[in-house]
């Protein structure tokens, strides 16, 4: 009984996971199958959206990392001979996923982008990004199952079917004790669900000197109806700005109609989390900085110096 | 007190890839480096020796002619490193990494610690340190930004998407590391010179005692396009202005 199986952590990453999934398993003329564990409250939606079946994975105690589910979930692959994989590229996500893959001694596509079958329906074709964003990979995986992560956002939600679909609800048995144990949460306000949908963002690169000088910024991008972003040394190394902030490979994507980049270099590393802007506008004092071979409008110059004019002439037009 | 592996990778630097004609990255005119949260995971791997004492060794999988790579991790602080390499060791997948390091380890190294970057900056498949793990049977807790020694267990606070988890494992450990973990020391000419009398312990194909197919196979690398308008403006008010009567033309500002 091969099939499509798929594990998100949240309901969203689930029901994309789903789309992308029942495409797979009708192409294969197999089963989709999710399991479930952040709410089970859902599974009937599940069924709804594309599942033939849904594993209720019993919930963990508070101590219990995400990982206690290994085993129970390399069982069930085993025994159902599963023929994909797939799992949203949450961090926790693609720890498992590896993990998993180990155990099964299979192959996994990371962070995958893009995936179809072959002419025969049975080898899936993956891509995936590799030197920071300058290449393309293009893989496949020669053992069964073929696993990949995912990245939250890369597919559609599936939405409801119109007419009743007939599903499957199996509950897994629970899962052992770990000897890795969860001692604390904290919890973090989330920021970036705004970054994304934002229609216009500025983002600050190591070319802003101080801290300090974000107020001035933050002036800017108001007056534009912009949200604030930034590169990943403005939010993990100075700590200026939130982590969910940080635009690229190791942040997040974003579309905006207009972005503009001060003080930022351009490393393609950035660069991914920006390509599919509109118009993507930099201000930096290099001239020779890559991030105007990637820009359509560039400003050669000092940002202290550029910003409050750029500011007075974009508000003469707004 | 602990003994401490730290895991690296030796190459290409990115910023020096150029998209040929044809469409394919251009991998001939490159230089090569040590992969940046590698230097993060050696880094850690020191701080800690310096906190607990202990000792710091380094393992890398590569290419034989990856020696500088060996140099540059030792003059980071390791006293040892682990050099298994052969000519056919190009372009392995993470699962033949890991299967290769956990084979060399298991049989020959001691350890209460193994520190790996989150992933490596050329394929950021983020698989080797999990991978691991699960061979060497010890647990692995990966993306941590802080980690402290306590007794025979390690606290680690590990970053999720809604946060941070601080995570207690019973030593033997392997971690994975965030880049924010620490700021990695820049070796300076005397500790470049003291790596070349660290001792290096080579190993060859010969001395592995599994097998190690790739599972995952690349068909093509291609260049990742990104075509724009690539407009420059100076700096002049009047630059500024055509710039935003530019932007405003789009209709992107309002
Ligand atoms: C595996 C991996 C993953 C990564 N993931 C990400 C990621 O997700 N996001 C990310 O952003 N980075 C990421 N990075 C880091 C990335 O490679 C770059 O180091 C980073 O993007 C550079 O940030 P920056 O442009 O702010 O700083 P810098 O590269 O230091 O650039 C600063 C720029 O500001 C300009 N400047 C200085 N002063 C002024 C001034 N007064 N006026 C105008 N211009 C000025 C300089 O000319 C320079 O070009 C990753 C790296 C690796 C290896």
């Amino acid at each position: 009984m091969a099939g499509v199986w798929i594990f998100a952590e949240n309901h969203t990453q689930g029901l994309e996971l789903l789309n992308t999934g029942r495409i797979l398993a009708d192409k294969t003329g197999s089963r989709l199958l999710s399991f479930l564990w952040h709410d089970h409250q859902v599974a009937e939606d599940y069924l709804a959206c594309g599942a033939d079946e849904v594993l209720l994975l019993p919930p963990l105690e508070e101590s219990q990392p995400l990982e206690a589910y290994i085993p129970v979930i390399v069982d069930e692959l085993r025994e159902g001979d599963a023929d994909i994989f797939l799992l949203a590229a949450t961090l926790r996500g693609k720890d498992l996923a590896a993990r998993i893959a180990s155990r099964l001694d299979t192959g996994l596509c990371s962070d995958c982008i893009s995936l179809k079958l072959d002419e025969d329906n049975t080898r899936l074709e993956m891509e995936r990004l590799v030197f920071g964003g300058a290449g393309i990979q293009k893989v496949f995986c020669s053992s069964r199952p073929q696993m990949a992560t995912i990245p939250p956002g890369t597919f559609e939600a599936a939405v409801p079917a119109n007419s009743r679909r007939e599903g499957k609800i199996r509950e897994l048995p629970s899962s052992p004790a770990t000897a890795v144990k969860i001692l604390e949460k904290k919890a973090k306000e989330r920021k970036s669900a705004n970054i994304k949908e934002a229609r216009r963002v500025v983002c600050v690169g190591r070319g802003i000197e101080k801290e300090e000088d974000l107020a001035m910024v933050r002036e800017f991008a108001q007056v534009l109806g912009a949200e604030i972003a930034c590169t990943r040394p403005v939010s993990e190394e100075m700590r200026w700005l939130p982590e969910d902030l940080c635009i690229g490979l190791s942040g997040i994507e974003i579309k905006p109609d207009l972005y503009i980049g001060l003080g930022i270099s351009g490393q393609v590393q950035h660069v991914i989390g920006i390509r599919d802007s509109k118009i993507i506008c930099a201000v930096n004092s290099d001239e020779n900085a890559p991030i105007f071979d990637v820009a359509d409008y560039g400003i050669v110059g000092d940002l202290y110096d550029v910003l409050p004019r750029l500011h007075e002439e974009l508000g003469k037009l707004l | 007190m602990p003994e401490i592996l730290c895991c690296f990778k030796w190459l290409i630097d990115e910023s020096y890839i150029r998209a040929s004609s044809s469409g394919e990255l251009d991998l001939e005119t490159v230089d090569y480096k040590l992969s940046n949260y590698d230097r993060n995971a050696i880094e850690e791997s020191v701080r800690l020796q310096e906190e607990y004492g202990g000792t710091v060794s380094a393992i890398t999988v590569g290419l034989p002619d990856s020696t500088k790579g060996v140099k540059d991790a030792l003059s980071r602080g390791p006293e040892k490193a682990y050099f298994i390499n052969d000519d056919s060791f190009e372009n392995l997948e993470p699962s033949q990494t890991a299967a290769i390091l956990a084979d060399i380890i298991s049989s020959q190294i001691n350890y209460d610690l193994i520190i790996c970057g989150e992933g490596s900056s050329d394929l950021y498949a983020q698989q080797v340190g999990p991978r691991l793990a699960e061979k060497l049977g010890i647990p692995c807790i990966s993306y941590i930004q802080k980690v402290q020694i306590e007794g025979d267990r390690i606290v680690a606070e590990k970053k999720v998407e809604d946060g941070i988890e601080v995570i207690s494992a019973p030593m033997p450990v392997l971690l994975t590391v965030l880049p924010d973990i620490n700021t990695p020391r820049i070796p300076g000419l005397k500790d470049t010179l003291g790596a070349s009398k660290k001792p290096v312990i080579n190993i060859s194909k010969d001395d592995l005692t599994v097998s190690y197919e790739a599972k995952i196979h690349t068909n093509a690398i291609i260049a990742a396009s990104m075509e724009r308008n690539c407009q420059k403006f100076g700096s002049e008010t009047e630059d500024i202005a055509n710039l935003a009567r530019a932007l405003a033309k789009e209709g992107v500002i309002k």
